[in-house]
This record gives C-alpha cells, structure tokens and sequence, in this order.
C-alpha cells in the first residue's frame, strides 16, 4: 500500500512536469543534438550532406579570424557588463533610500528594460546619423567636436557605439536584480550594527556586500551569459561593421549560417561558444564559492 | 542634530543628482523618438534641430497604419507572443508545482538543466530550428514561431514560479487534502489562486520575450504578410532614404503595449524576475 501511494505521488509529479518537459526535450535538447549533428557535415541542409568528421571544428580553430572575433565578443562583454553593474550597483542603492519621488525616478530608469531591442538600435541608428542626429549636433554645439562624427562609419566608433547603446538597454535588469536583493537583507543587521557603532562604509563592507553575494553572482552571469551571445542591437546598428569591427561572435555564426551558407561551420562555432560560456559559468561559480568559504 | 539633519539633506541632494542625470539619458532618445515622430519630413531634414516642431503633425501615425503593414505585423507580433504566453504559463505553472510539491527522480538534473538550457545562444539554436520547422512545414505560420518563443521563456518562467510555489507553505496543500480535496484540485482550487502574482510575471515575462524578439522572426519568417513588428522596423530602409519620423512612430507603436503592461504590473513583474534570479 505505501508503495503503491508513493508511486502514484512520483507518477503525479511527471503528470505535472510532462508538458514543459516535452517542450524542453522537443525544442532544447533536440535542436541542440540537431546541432551538433550538422556541425559534423559540410552540408546546404538540402541535397548536401558530407560526413566530415571533425573538420568543420579544425577549419574554425585554426582560423584566426575566430579568435579575433571572440576576443572581440569578450572586449564588448566586458565593457557592456561592466556598464551594467556600475550603473545598476550605484542606482539600486539609492532607489532603496527611503526619499520623496523615488517610484518615479525606479519607473523611468526602467524603461530600456521594456523597449524591444530593435527599436533601441533604430533609435539610435537616428541619434547617430552623421548630419542630422541629435548626438553630433549636441556635441558641435557645445564645440567638443568640430566636424560630425561618421560613428557607424569608422570601426572604434562603431564599437563604442554599440558598446552605448547596448549598455544603456541592459542595465535596468542588473539594477533592479540587485535592488531586490537589498531589500532582501535582514534590517535588524543594520540597526545591531548602528548600536555596536559602525559607520556607514563598515556596515556596507561587513554587512551589505557579503548579504549581496549571492545575488550579485547571479546577476553577473545571467548578463554575461546574455551579452556574450548577443546579437540584435549590434547586428541592426552596424552587421558586425565596418569591416569586422563590430562583428560579434553571433553575427559571424548568422553570417556563416545564412550568408556564406556553411551550416556545418556555423554549427561548430556555435557548439564551441556554448562551451566557452560553460567554461565562464563554472570558474566563476569556483571563484564566488571560493570567496563565501574563506 | 541640525548638522546631521543637514548632512542628510546634502546626501539627499547628491542621489536626486545622480537619479536625475541616469533619467536624463534614458529619457533622451526616448523624448526624441516622440518629437521625431511628430515631424514632417521637412524637419527631421532642417538644421538647427529643434525639440519641439515648428508644425506638429500625427501624419506619421496615420501613413504607418494606411501605407505601410504595421497593422498586419502588430497583429502578427500580438498573436505570436500571446499565443506563446498561454502555452508557456500553463507548462511552467504546472512544473513550479510539480517540482515544489513532489519528490521525484531526475528533479535535481530537470532544475539544473533548466538553467543550462539559459546557455545556449540563440544563434546556435536558429539552424536547428530552421531545418525542424522545414521539415515540418512550419516556416512561416505562427505555430512553427510560437514553438520558438516557448523554448526561449520557458525554462526562466519555470524558475519563477518553482520559487513563488516554493513561497506557499506546505501545509495549506496538508490542510486542504484534510478536507478532502484531490491533489489536483489542492492545485487549482487553493495553491493557484495564491501564485497569481507568480503567474502575472511569468505572464508579462513570456510576452515580452515574444514580442522582442528580432533574431528568430527574421530567420524563420521569409512571408511579408507573416513578419512582426520588431523585423518591420529594422527592415524599415527606403531604397533611398530612410523616412525617420514614420520610422519613429513605428517604433513607439512598437513600444506602447509593452510600456502599457508594464506601467501597469510594474509589482509583479519585478518581483517575479528578481525572485527567479535571487533565489536561484
């Protein structure tokens, strides 16, 4: 009898678990094993299909412009997370202050959030046009440039450009991740704290940063992992131009995909930034635990 | 006191400063979004520019409706992403449950799979697809689109709710089953009425990925009359010139629901994503 309650109670589970589950295997694991597969072959994905082998991955690995473009994806990650987290860090503070307007200003500062990405790019194609966007025109204005800026045009620029862009479209979710992780934090620590004599900076090394780890851990790899595989904003803006000075590792796996139309090669790429983004996730999962033991 | 009334009052000054100049630069491209698209096509051409119009015009407005298929790509985005929010609420609200409220095996590899699944690029999963929904016909049709957004919002919406059913104390299921409700009504009648908040972010959570999306519709829709609303706007480049103000009003059209929704459910559906990624 308990036996045969404790299987119905597991068969119950799946019964609940099944139609997501379907969804994942349906649309996760086999579009990723689909993947896989056809990174093996020198395919159109129409009447040719050429077992490979490994070749597609050797081809990929000795090419230097690989490595070029995953540094290149690495510098943007970088710089667009980095942007998050100091605007995110610095805002979420304050919106927790208890001070007058405050959901008005949290409503404002989160609106990047909701804009779909593609309108942020053509937004700010406009702001940058060379003769008659705003951004050029503020800056002659004011005499910090003399002549416009082609900001698409030139490839430190463009990067730059979509380094902005993409920086101003992502740091609400870091700001308002951490926020909640804030007002998460036991305030009886702060009032003990007060009577033990603490200044504001001791309570925040002692007391905020550490109840914050975990959610800052969180944060930080929802958004690398998000913008290392980022592709709309950039690929609207410029198409990975000019050149290749914007060309992330997104971009070069579409291009391959559907310009060149190298499935197979594009597949590989795509299987080995899959594990590089595995590899990012665990050593920082190490380096944060690391941190909370000692 | 009053020095520290006054400290306090400085500091005060110092983070209205800071909010202030963060709103500016989110408030600029969105304000100049508004007072492009109130131009004519003259004025977004004329130098000095101006922030207000010298002859403010709705014309924009009214040739992205008539001229141009905003209305045919507003009504494919809005059908793609709520058709997708339907399935991805009722798969993920019954997995929060059945993973909070059951002990079974594989849970530890389904949950940690869920978060891996967050991994993979989407680009890397757009050839796949792409030979899937050929296979089976589904290029171009809103089925083979919404099968996409699902995977995309799934597994984070699972996430969500398992952490708001997690938030439900047990004993509610226990006193429930006491008065002599089955498992399956505990779950409808008692425990998900108390997630609705849980289920209004996922909600929220699943459209937003829906209509957003770029990467999948340019792909996967070759259909002029099947594409949505975001890929209308990148494609939005005359032969010659780009038409700025009706490409500005297309762009608010694109982000009124979104700002709508969110004005409104604001609450829920920070709590839900931050409880998915806090919690985690």
């Amino acid at each position: 009898m308990a036996i045969m309650m404790k299987q119905k109670r597991r068969l119950g589970a799946y019964v609940y678990i099944f139609p997501a589950l379907l969804f994942m295997v349906g649309l996760r694991i086999y579009p990723l094993l689909r993947g896989l597969y056809i990174s093996f072959y020198k395919t159109d994905l129409i009447s040719r299909w050429d077992f490979i082998g490994f070749q597609n991955y050797i081809k990929v690995l000795v090419n230097k412009q690989f490595y070029t473009s995953i540094l290149l994806t690495l510098k943007f990650t970088v710089f667009v997370v980095a942007g998050h987290f100091i605007i995110g860090f610095l805002l979420s503070h304050i919106l927790n202050k208890d001070i007058k307007g405050i959901t008005f200003f949290r409503a404002i500062l989160i609106l990047p959030w909701v804009i779909p990405e593609s309108v942020i790019a053509m937004t700010f194609k406009w702001l940058l046009n060379p003769l008659y966007g705003l951004i050029n025109q503020t800056l002659m204005s004011l005499s910090l440039i003399s002549e416009p800026i082609s900001w698409l045009g030139d490839g430190d620029f463009a990067f730059v450009a979509v380094v902005l862009a993409c920086i101003w479209k992502g740091f609400p979710m870091i700001m308002v991740i951490l926020l909640a992780g804030l007002q998460n934090i036991n305030q009886d620590l702060y009032e003990a704290a007060d009577i033990d004599g603490a200044t504001g900076m001791k309570k925040f090394i002692y007391i905020t940063l550490p109840s914050l780890k975990g959610v800052i851990y969180t944060a930080l790899v929802l958004d690398i992992i998000w913008w290392f595989k980022h592709y709309t904003i950039v690929w609207v803006l410029t198409q990975g131009g000019p050149g290749s000075a914007t060309s992330l590792i997104s971009i070069d796996i579409y291009k391959r995909s559907f310009e060149y139309f190298e499935f197979g090669a594009g597949s590989s790429v795509a299987i080995v930034v899959f594990t590089i983004i595995f590899v990012i996730k665990y050593v920082m999962e190490r380096g944060f635990k690391i941190n909370v033991d000692s | 006191m009053l020095t520290a009334k006054r400290s306090r009052s400085i500091k005060n000054l110092g983070h209205y400063t800071i909010l202030i100049i963060f709103s500016f630069f989110v408030l600029v491209p969105i304000l100049w979004m508004v007072s492009t698209a109130i131009k004519t096509e003259a004025e977004t051409f004329s130098l000095p520019l101006r922030w207000i119009p010298e002859q403010p015009t709705f014309g924009a407005f009214k040739r992205i409706l008539i001229e141009y298929p905003f209305g045919t790509q507003f009504k494919n985005s809005f059908i793609n992403a709520s058709l997708s929010t339907v399935i991805t609420l009722i798969c993920s609200t019954l997995a929060g449950y059945g993973i909070t409220r059951f002990k079974f095996k594989g849970k530890k590899t389904f949950m940690s799979f869920l978060l891996v699944s967050q991994m993979f690029p989407a680009v890397m999963l757009l050839v796949p697809f792409y030979t899937i929904l050929r296979r089976f016909d589904m290029i171009n049709t809103h089925v083979g689109i919404v099968f996409v957004y699902i995977s995309m919002a799934l597994s984070f919406s699972t996430w969500m709710m398992t952490s708001f059913f997690n938030d439900i104390p047990r004993s509610l299921d226990e006193a429930a089953t006491i008065d002599g409700c089955s498992k399956f009504q505990v779950f409808l009648k008692v425990i998900m009425p108390l997630t609705m908040p849980g289920m209004t972010s996922v909600a929220i959570y699943a459209f937003i990925m829906g209509w957003n999306d770029f990467l999948f519709a340019s792909t996967l829709i070759t259909h002029n009359h099947m594409k949505t609303l975001t890929v209308g706007i990148a494609e939005f480049s005359g032969q010659y010139n780009v038409l700025w103000n009706d490409l500005m009003a297309a762009s608010i059209v694109a982000s009124i629901p979104l700002i709508i929704m969110f004005t409104f459910f604001q609450k829920y559906f920070i709590s839900g994503m931050t409880a998915g990624a806090v919690k985690q």
